[in-house]
């Protein structure tokens, strides 16, 4: 059983816990233009390398003491679920030799659930309350992602929310009341969240993949964030920055 | 008293005056002085034996060398005299393309300029009179002998000056008169005759020494009578204290630097011109008691460090390098020896961010936390100087394995770049001999022919393609063996060479005063410890070529011949052959198969060069280090199999080579803490340049603190890493490439004080002060997507 990835290597707590082995699996079932990884959307990038599930394991294994502070390994993407039987496979494996495991995930994929158990930790995106924009944007509507983030809520331990604010998007007073009214149909005192700045980091890739990159004006001041975050602390949110 | 007559704030602003003063020298003649003076006399001491011919020609140059005290000096003395002009690298006409190594002991005549006062007739009858010593004769004659192999480099060879750690303590706290009457009841009670003479040539010096601190002495007392009464003060106390001291033992933090600035300069000037890199030793260690004792302020005792550190800094560019003073550490109980020294010591040099002496700092997994806070300061400030970093954990263990007993393990410290030797005790001839191995893998693929330049330099028996490359491991070693001995044999001559210029001040502080011999006696062992370095070149170069090589077989066998042809044009129309060696699998990514060649290459090259004994039949000692010598050892290397280029620089040190490893830091931490460290007795070298983007605390502090946990800790102090010995050795560079470029384009703007400090393999740099081929090898080798995080 192989695993398509783009690229691999470490980060320090942005992933998760501690200094963790993050592994960027190609492919991806949505479309948002302000992606930092637009090598990964596609079933097959520019960068895509195979590795067997055995070749990951070991690897994985030979990357034990880089895995300070509580680190693991952290699968990202792309989205990291479109390759979803290799990925329980491996997460199955890696939880039964004791590796700490986690997900960066948008959601997506119905079987999400089926993951919990082998996963230390759950990062989700949720980058839109309005499943309608949600499709237009991105390209599939946001049902499957607030039924996750539902179960998620009640059955996971280690859950992180992380909402990318993005100017002209999502990224206004009312955007962020909308998202907190969200929250508040669910028990999420258990789950950390984060709000994310809007950034190019990822911007020259674009035109490297030969896609237009279209997002304009979507910087958020600093202190805009700042004051969403004061403000969602108000509503009883832990709010966190990675 | 030194209270009485200076304020921390003016010393600082004397310190800063003293070594603005001392970069506006744009001229270095005091070295070419020493040895004139040494060849007006040299007729009077024909009947001397070597050794006290040597503490005669010292006690001539102390006598008669022209001494000055600056009007910011608040102690005595200056090493500018030792040195010239002459440190290749910060040299603007320096390239690598016309660098030929140090092979002729009188080249640095070259460096003086003849003018109105040092005429070319004086330069000439001075460097006429050196060549004639035996030291040139004979070591012309090794470098004769072995020209064939130096020329392009299979190996080097040189005779080492400087290099060493003497210690001074017992001068500081009992003075040398203590020492004087010990050679005394020695020379009174020694009936063997070579002994008796060198204790006598030893007491000739400390009574030199004391001679040179009155000279010292009288020009302060002479200054004295014109100066104004504050300044007046200032000389008083400091004729007072050279009046006391070296000759007695120091009371007061003031006269143990004083004490300890003359000592240098007398040790310098014994091995004039250009005694590269002494080190200090563990300085917190050698100045803490005489701070302990009066009590003194971090603040004040910074404020005369400062004077310490700029004495370091000789001439317009700090002509004399590799100057090491340690800070911090453990003792032999695991206990941290950081004391309030340790914390002055690092507020001097955050103050003064001069070029010398470098900063190390010896970490252990009890180092505290204030250490790595203060580090942050020298990390992430631009420009700013930064430490390298010693793990004692390790150091001790491998000192253990090699050498050392116990006791003396704390009193380790590095001379040069970053070799292990035991302060007082250990004459490694660190420099001694340098090994080519990318070169002898080119000679080993081309039957001993240069790939560069046609020249055969060892002939070596012809194989078809196919059966070469298949063994190529064996063949590789049993060159490699061939090389060693050669090289080993020159390396004893270069040795022999510089025993002919005895030194016997610096042989009191080596153990001499117990043993009786010359630290340098090729015949006598005069130090407790005693071997001889030998720098090995290209690790990830031959092991990835191995790699490179067995791909090659395995899916192209039949491309064997054209492997071969490819590397002597350089790849030319092998473009497609060429990607294919690149894609192999490269040291520095995590990938086992390149890891375990990577440790087999240094199991094995280390044992073959620890197997071959010195002059003294002590062993050569393994150091994995390139400093700079990547850049100009590679350009005699023609196009390797792992893709390198003819002439691109080898890879630095154990680190991969530039652009290979480009998986981040984790990856390349694990290949790296693999590697049999146990086997580098000699030390090693290795640099992450380090993108401060990647730490995102608000404060300095704070971000050393980051630092420590991401990068020092995982290294140095791994629990999992289950390897005997782990890493020992790091310098950063904290920077990117735009802003070196940006330093570069506006100087003024990003530098405006003209002082701008890189790390250069074990040493500091002013940036700004490097020939353009050094600068653009620092910004290449920043290589950050080996270390992204």
């Amino acid at each position: 059983m192989q695993l398509k990835l783009f690229h691999k290597g470490f980060n320090y707590s942005q992933d998760g816990t501690g200094n963790r082995l993050v592994y960027h699996l190609q492919g991806c079932n949505l479309s948002c233009p302000w992606c930092a990884n637009p090598e990964g959307m596609d079933a097959e990038g520019p960068d895509t390398f195979t590795m067997t599930i055995e070749e990951m394991c070991e690897e994985i294994v030979r990357c034990k003491p880089m895995f300070f502070d509580g680190g693991g390994v952290t699968f990202t993407g792309g989205e990291a679920t479109c390759q979803f039987i290799a990925l329980k496979e491996i997460l199955t494996r890696l939880k039964r030799i004791g590796i700490s495991t986690a997900l960066e995930t948008n959601g997506t994929s119905s079987k999400l659930p089926e993951l919990f158990p082998v996963l230390d930790e759950l990062i989700m995106d949720y980058k839109h309350y309005d499943s309608k924009i949600h499709k237009k944007i991105m390209g599939l509507g946001n049902d499957v992602i607030k039924e996750n983030l539902g179960k998620a809520f009640v059955e996971h331990p280690k859950l992180l929310v992380r909402i990318p604010l993005i100017g002209k998007v999502n990224a206004s007073e009312c955007d962020i009341e909308q998202f907190i009214a969200f929250f508040n149909q669910y028990h999420f005192f258990n789950a950390r969240f984060e709000l994310l700045c809007y950034h190019e980091y990822g911007k020259a890739k674009w035109t490297k993949c030969g896609k237009e990159y279209i997002v304009q004006d979507a910087f958020v001041p600093e202190k805009t964030r700042v004051n969403y975050e004061n403000k969602m602390r108000m509503c009883g949110f832990n709010i966190v920055r990675t | 008293m030194m209270y009485q007559v200076y304020e921390a704030e003016q010393i600082t602003a004397m310190a800063k005056d003293l070594f603005r003063e001392e970069r506006s020298k744009k001229r270095l003649d005091g070295w070419f002085l020493t040895r004139e003076i040494v060849c007006n006399h040299a007729h009077e001491w024909n009947e001397c034996s070597r050794e006290m011919r040597a503490a005669k020609e010292l006690r001539a140059i102390l006598r008669e060398l022209p001494l000055s005290i600056s009007e910011y000096a608040i102690f005595a003395g200056s090493q500018s005299d030792a040195f010239a002009r002459s440190y290749a690298l910060i040299n603007p006409a320096f390239q690598v393309e016309t660098f030929s190594g140090y092979c002729d002991p009188t080249a640095v005549f070259n460096d003086i300029e003849p003018n109105e006062e040092f005429t070319e007739e004086r330069i000439a009858r001075v460097r006429d009179f050196t060549k004639e010593s035996d030291y040139v004769r004979t070591l012309t004659e090794v470098y004769d002998k072995y020209e064939n192999y130096t020329t392009e480099v299979a190996f080097f060879i040189e005779q080492v000056t400087g290099h060493i750690i003497p210690d001074f303590r017992p001068v500081l706290a009992h003075g040398l008169d203590r020492i004087i009457t010990v050679l005394e009841e020695k020379i009174a009670s020694e009936s063997d005759n070579i002994k008796k003479d060198n204790f006598e040539a030893m007491k000739l010096t400390l009574l030199s020494t004391i001679d040179l601190a009155e000279r010292y002495a009288n020009i302060a007392n002479e200054q004295r009578k014109t100066a104004t009464p504050k300044r007046a003060a200032q000389l008083k106390l400091m004729e007072q204290t050279l009046r006391k001291v070296p000759r007695q033992g120091c009371d007061t933090l003031y006269e143990a630097i004083q004490s300890f600035i003359l000592l240098w300069e007398v040790m310098c000037l014994e091995q004039a011109p250009n005694p590269f890199a002494f080190s200090v030793g563990n300085a917190d260690r050698i100045f803490e008691p005489y701070r302990a004792k009066e009590n003194l302020s971090r603040e004040n005792t910074a404020a005369l460090l400062k004077h310490l550190l700029v004495f370091y800094n000789v001439g317009d560019r700090s002509w004399a390098i590799s100057q090491n003073l340690l800070i911090s550490g453990k003792d032999l109980d695991g206990n941290d020896m950081t004391n309030e020294t340790s914390y002055a010591l690092m507020e001097a040099y955050l103050d003064m961010n001069l070029p010398q002496p470098i900063l190390s700092v010896k970490l252990h997994k009890n180092t505290p936390d204030e250490i790595y806070e203060a580090m942050g300061r020298f990390f992430f400030s631009p420009g700013m100087l930064t430490p390298s970093l010693f793990n004692d954990d390790s150091v001790f263990q491998n000192l253990k394995i090699h050498r050392v007993v116990d006791e003396e393990l704390p009193d380790y410290a590095v001379a040069g770049c970053q070799e292990p030797l035991i302060m007082g005790k250990d004459n490694g001839n660190t420099t001694n001999s340098w090994l080519n191995m990318a070169k002898i893998l080119e000679l080993t693929l081309n039957s001993g022919k240069s790939m560069i330049t046609g020249k055969t330099i060892e002939a070596t028996e012809e194989f078809p393609a196919l059966e070469l490359l298949q063994n190529i491991r064996e063949r590789f070693y049993e060159n490699i063996e061939q090389y060693i001995n050669l090289m080993c044999e020159a390396a004893n001559g270069a040795s022999k060479a510089i025993s002919y210029l005895p030194v016997p001040f610096l042989s009191i502080f080596m153990g001499g005063t117990e043993t009786g011999y010359d630290m340098r006696d090729t015949e006598h062992q005069g130090t407790p410890y005693n071997g001889s370095g030998c720098l090995i070149h290209g690790l990830s170069v031959v092991a990835d070529s191995f790699i490179a090589i067995d791909k090659l077989l395995v899916e192209r066998p039949e491309e064997a011949e054209n492997l071969l042809k490819a590397l002597k044009v350089n790849f030319e129309g092998y473009e497609e052959l060429h990607a294919f060696l690149k894609s192999a699998p490269k040291f520095g990514n995590n990938v086992p198969e390149v890891d375990k060649e990577a440790c087999i290459v240094v199991t094995k090259v280390s044992d073959m060069v620890t197997a071959h004994k010195n002059y003294l039949g002590n062993p050569f000692r393994a150091d994995w280090a390139s400093p700079t010598t990547h850049l100009t050892y590679g350009y005699w290397v023609a196009a390797t199999p792992d893709g390198r280029k003819a002439r691109e620089q080898l890879n630095y040190g154990v680190d991969p080579l530039f652009g290979d490893a480009d998986q981040g830091m984790g990856f390349r931490m694990l290949s790296n803490m693999r590697l049999p460290f146990d086997k580098m007795d000699g030390g090693y070298a290795s640099h992450f340049g380090i993108n401060p983007k990647m730490f995102h605390s608000p404060t300095l502090e704070g971000k050393g603190l980051d630092f420590a946990k991401r990068v020092i800790k995982p290294l140095f102090f791994n629990e999992k890493n289950t390897a005997k010995v782990a890493p020992f050795y790091l310098y950063v560079n904290v920077t990117t490439p735009e802003t070196l470029r940006k330093v570069l384009a506006e100087p003024k703007k990003y530098a405006p004080t003209g002082v701008y400090i890189m790390r250069i393999h074990g040493t500091f740099v002013n940036f700004l002060d490097l020939s353009p081929d050094i600068q653009q090898d620092i910004i290449k080798r920043l290589d950050l997507e080996s270390t992204k995080m």
